[in-house]
């Protein structure tokens, strides 16, 4: 997930970024920024954040987990909004996604 | 959307209990191995080893896979499991009918017990069927792995329903068929039919999860399914109405090995294009389960025309102890610390530190298990082929010390209490 400088709320996608590196998919033991499942965080509505965000697989056992676990951590960083999850399987995840660090730590080399 | 459906885990209390009865049964099944090693030196037809065989496939092989089925019905289908209620109907059921069949075959008392302890066995089994058929809407979408969990199903109500009759027929026989030629034919649509395309199925879905396989060859998946169901059909046809004639019984083998292969080839494949290259141990037992499914298959031509009965004793070992054992010892740790750390832990994510699923039990005696296990198999299969009790018992020991370092571990994910930080 990528941040734009220019982008208004860049600072606060940072804050967000960084507190989404501390949410572990805990059947990979990879948190959900390396692992390329957030998709887009979006501040534009006031009092809410939405993330989109998608799963390795649509059936995974650990989704409702996942996805309290980010629900958690904007609120968390953001009390003032409320947090809104859009979970979405288009485009796929894929291993793609992966960023180096994620694919190091799943030991892909 | 987040309403988009992901399939919603059954409650734990309808999961539970099939994980520490199975771990309980495993542990008494190792005794009873251990007690009556002698049962493993002569003809397969005697009470002990029938109990043995009954508390592996019933209560501990079935036991779990119950339960772990229940568990990943939802994720496999992608839809809440149909009834939770219905799944602790299937656990009561097949509890009970398992302690009474069992104790029924060591005392070899036939009559109402043991049939009443059938009927149960075959209540469980249409419980199991009704859901995993409602909640996989096989008709609705088409995947391996929703097509595999039905005709497991369905062979599983097979084989409880052959089996029950063979109990009828041991107080009041009627078969006109010679008793042992059904035994056969209901052990292997238990074997073929329920274990093997039960595994097949839920298989080709988890390990390419759990892999993170790039995309799928699923088309290997549907000949697997054919191969399988026309070789098991055929020799239960031709088993029931013209008897068990080594050559065409070799023929049906080859088909069901057929299948056999193009699913180890769609496994072989997913690990191949796997994202993550570590295995972990919980893998490793699976894989290496795997080899005692293909051993059991090479032992075929060898039982049919050696006629010595220590060679089927072996291939039933292979498969009960080497191959479904194999895989629930591993499997059992990919699925119960997920399932316990959800109840615990779901809510609490990313809001403190919590424990991982794996942080739930002690991984180092799962590589011990695992390295007993090994042993423990191959020398009970020593022992069995040389006839010698004494072996026997040994390897017993080693599997009762499997079983506890499997049970122990069970039993402290089972009593986890929440820890946080």
């Amino acid at each position: 997930m990528n941040i734009e400088f220019s982008d208004p709320f860049a600072s606060q996608k940072a804050i967000a970024r960084n507190a989404l590196y501390q949410v572990i998919d805990p059947e990979l033991f990879v948190n959900v920024i390396d692992l390329g499942m957030i998709y887009d965080l979006d501040f534009n509505t006031e009092g809410h954040i939405t993330v989109t965000m998608t799963l390795t697989t649509p059936h995974c056992p650990m989704g409702d987990a996942i996805q309290n676990g980010v629900r958690n951590a904007m609120e968390a960083c953001f009390p003032d909004r409320q947090t809104e999850i859009n979970l979405t399987f288009n485009p796929p995840w894929g291993m793609d996604k992966v960023t180096e660090e994620g694919r190091k730590q799943l030991g892909a080399y | 959307m987040a309403e988009l459906n992901i399939g919603k885990a059954p409650p734990n209390s309808t999961i539970l209990p099939f994980y520490a009865t199975g771990a309980m049964v495993f542990w008494v099944l190792c005794l009873l191995l251990f007690l009556s090693a002698d049962s493993l030196t002569t003809h397969f037809f005697n009470p002990h080893l029938l109990t043995i065989v009954h508390a592996a496939a019933l209560g501990w092989g079935t036991m779990i896979i119950f339960g772990a089925a229940h568990q990943l019905l939802p994720v496999v289908c992608e839809r809440d499991l149909f009834s939770p209620a219905l799944g602790s109907l299937s656990w009561y059921s097949l509890f009970t009918g398992v302690l009474i069949l069992a104790a029924s075959f060591w005392n070899f008392r036939v009559g109402w017990i043991m049939i009443s302890g059938g009927i149960l066995v075959v209540i469980s089994v249409i419980a199991f069927f009704i859901n995993s058929a409602f909640t996989s809407r096989i008709f609705s979408q088409l995947s391996p792995a929703r097509l595999f969990i039905t005709t497991s199903a369905f062979w599983l109500g097979i084989t409880v329903t052959i089996g029950l009759l063979l109990a009828i027929n041991l107080s009041t026989p009627f078969f006109t068929r010679n008793h042992l030629e059904i035994l056969k034919l209901h052990a292997h649509a238990g074997l073929a039919g329920w274990f093997l395309q039960l595994v097949t199925g839920i298989s080709s879905k988890l390990v390419p999860m759990f892999l993170l396989a790039k995309e799928t060859k699923d088309r290997w998946m549907y000949r697997a399914a054919w191969l399988q169901n026309a070789g098991l059909i055929l020799f239960l046809t031709d088993g029931y109405f013209f008897g068990i004639h080594p050559d065409r019984i070799l023929i049906y083998s080859i088909l069901v090995a057929g299948g056999i292969a193009c699913w180890l080839y769609f496994l072989y494949d997913a690990f191949r294009h796997r994202l993550r290259k570590r295995i972990d141990m919980q893998m490793r037992h699976t894989f290496t389960s795997f080899l005692f499914l293909l051993m059991a298959v090479v032992l075929i031509p060898v039982i049919l025309f050696s006629g010595q009965s220590q060679w089927a004793l072996l291939y039933g070992t292979f498969l009960f102890m080497g191959w479904i054992t194999g895989i629930i010892l591993g499997m059992t740790f990919k699925t119960l610390p997920f399932i316990v750390w959800n109840g615990h832990y779901k809510m609490l994510s990313g809001k403190v530190k919590v424990p991982l699923p794996k942080d739930l039990y002690q991984e180092s005696l799962l590589i011990w298990q695992y390295r007993v296990y090994l042993i423990a198999i191959l020398l009970l299969g020593a022992g069995i082929l040389s006839a010698q009790a004494i072996i026997i018992r040994i390897a017993a020991l080693l599997w009762m010390i499997v079983a506890s370092l499997y049970g122990y571990n069970v039993l402290k994910i089972l009593l986890h209490k929440t820890k946080i930080e």
